[in-house]
């Protein structure tokens, strides 16, 4: 699992890939320690799986930008991690969209 | 893969006969259990080959069973079972209830990731094996996050198996396993072992009457939340060990 951090604007982007699970939940949570923005788009085209804990974390970044009067959305989801909001309701919690540059455009619209 | 057949496979039963039954044993899986399925559900829909799943429930107190049934898709059986019979009981009975050609018990926590199945499925298919095992312990494997004291026992375990079983499969506890539907059945049809050694059992049955078994290389994660109690495991393995030697020696595999 890999985590690679850019920024466009005012978007902090955040890159993920592999196999997100609990294993890298402590990363994602150390790294929104860090972060300055609360605009935030989580690139997940490189994610294969991602696990209760992952989406726990993810939706714990969410909530904390959101707070900020930011959000984090997400883009680029493989199908099985499609499948995997779906079930797990997810997809209803988070703004998602089909490509990075579409999730960016979002925040100035 | 397109997502039209995940959402055809998950609402539209299967007419024929299955070419795959998956069999998922689940104990307080309600962590675990959606993101497997939905893992397993995605990727093997995208084979283009009817197949079910058979999540065998086995007594959870948790929310497993209603968070498995809210899915409602089609060709998922969910077996449920009123009280909490062992590992090995929960795969017994799903695999005796599995329709398909080839029979796939696989783990509730995704350890070894479905992509994986080709490998196995080739074995069975193309090759006349009987029985497929994923392995850990063949050149190939990648493990990843397993600690120190798991890798020690593992390694012990399989020594004593080894050379005082003569099982020939080194891995014997990986959750990845494909038989054809005939030896599943005969195999779990003969099972006496509900706890954690049920796989071993299995395996030496399989050798005892002459199944092809490959052990195919795999990824296997270490998946956090494991629910296996290390030292009672070791303990119980090495009492088992002796019952399965022991139930061999009293006939009680004659009509296996």
């Amino acid at each position: 699992m890999a985590l690679t951090t850019r920024t466009v604007g005012n978007v902090t982007v955040l890159e993920l890939t592999g196999r997100f699970d609990a294993h890298m939940a402590p990363a994602l949570l150390e790294w929104y320690g860090k972060l300055r923005t609360a605009q935030v788009v989580v690139n997940l085209a490189g994610v294969n799986f991602i696990d209760s804990s992952a989406l726990a974390a993810l939706t714990g970044g969410m909530k904390r930008c959101r707070q900020q009067k930011g959000d984090l959305k997400l883009c680029a989801l493989q199908q099985p991690v499609q499948v995997i909001f779906e079930l797990t309701r997810m997809n209803r919690a988070f703004e998602i969209f089909p490509s990075e540059t579409e999730a960016i455009a979002s925040f100035t619209h | 893969m397109t997502y039209a057949d995940y959402a055809t496979w998950k609402t539209t039963p299967i007419s024929e006969e299955p070419y795959l039954s998956i069999v998922i044993p689940a104990y307080n899986e309600e962590e675990r259990i959606i993101p497997t399925i939905g893992a397993i559900a995605s990727y093997v829909t995208g084979l283009g080959l009817p197949w079910e799943l058979i999540i065998a429930d086995d007594g959870s107190r948790d929310q497993t069973v209603a968070l498995v049934e809210s899915l409602e898709m089609v060709n998922l059986r969910l077996l449920r079972a009123e009280r909490n019979g062992g590992k090995g009981s929960a795969v017994r009975r799903g695999v005796l209830e599995a329709r398909g050609r080839y029979i796939l018990f696989d783990d509730a926590d995704n350890s070894t990731p479905i992509e994986e199945l080709p490998k196995l499925l080739r074995k069975l298919d193309q090759e006349g094996y009987d029985v497929a095992v994923g392995s850990r312990a063949v050149g190939g494997t990648e493990e990843a996050h397993k600690n120190l004291l798991r890798r020690t026992l593992s390694g012990g375990l399989r020594w004593i198996v080894r050379h005082f079983f003569r099982i020939g499969v080194r891995d014997t506890q990986c959750g990845f396993k494909l038989f054809t539907r005939e030896a599943a059945h005969r195999l779990y049809a003969a099972q006496t072992i509900d706890g954690f050694s049920f796989d071993l059992e299995i395996l030496y049955l399989a050798d005892r009457i002459g199944y092809k078994i490959a052990e195919v290389p795999v990824t296997w994660i270490d998946a956090p939340g494991s629910k296996v109690d290390t030292s009672r495991e070791v303990q119980r393995f090495l009492r088992d060990l002796v019952r399965i030697k022991w139930n061999d020696l009293r006939g009680v595999y004659a009509q296996a």
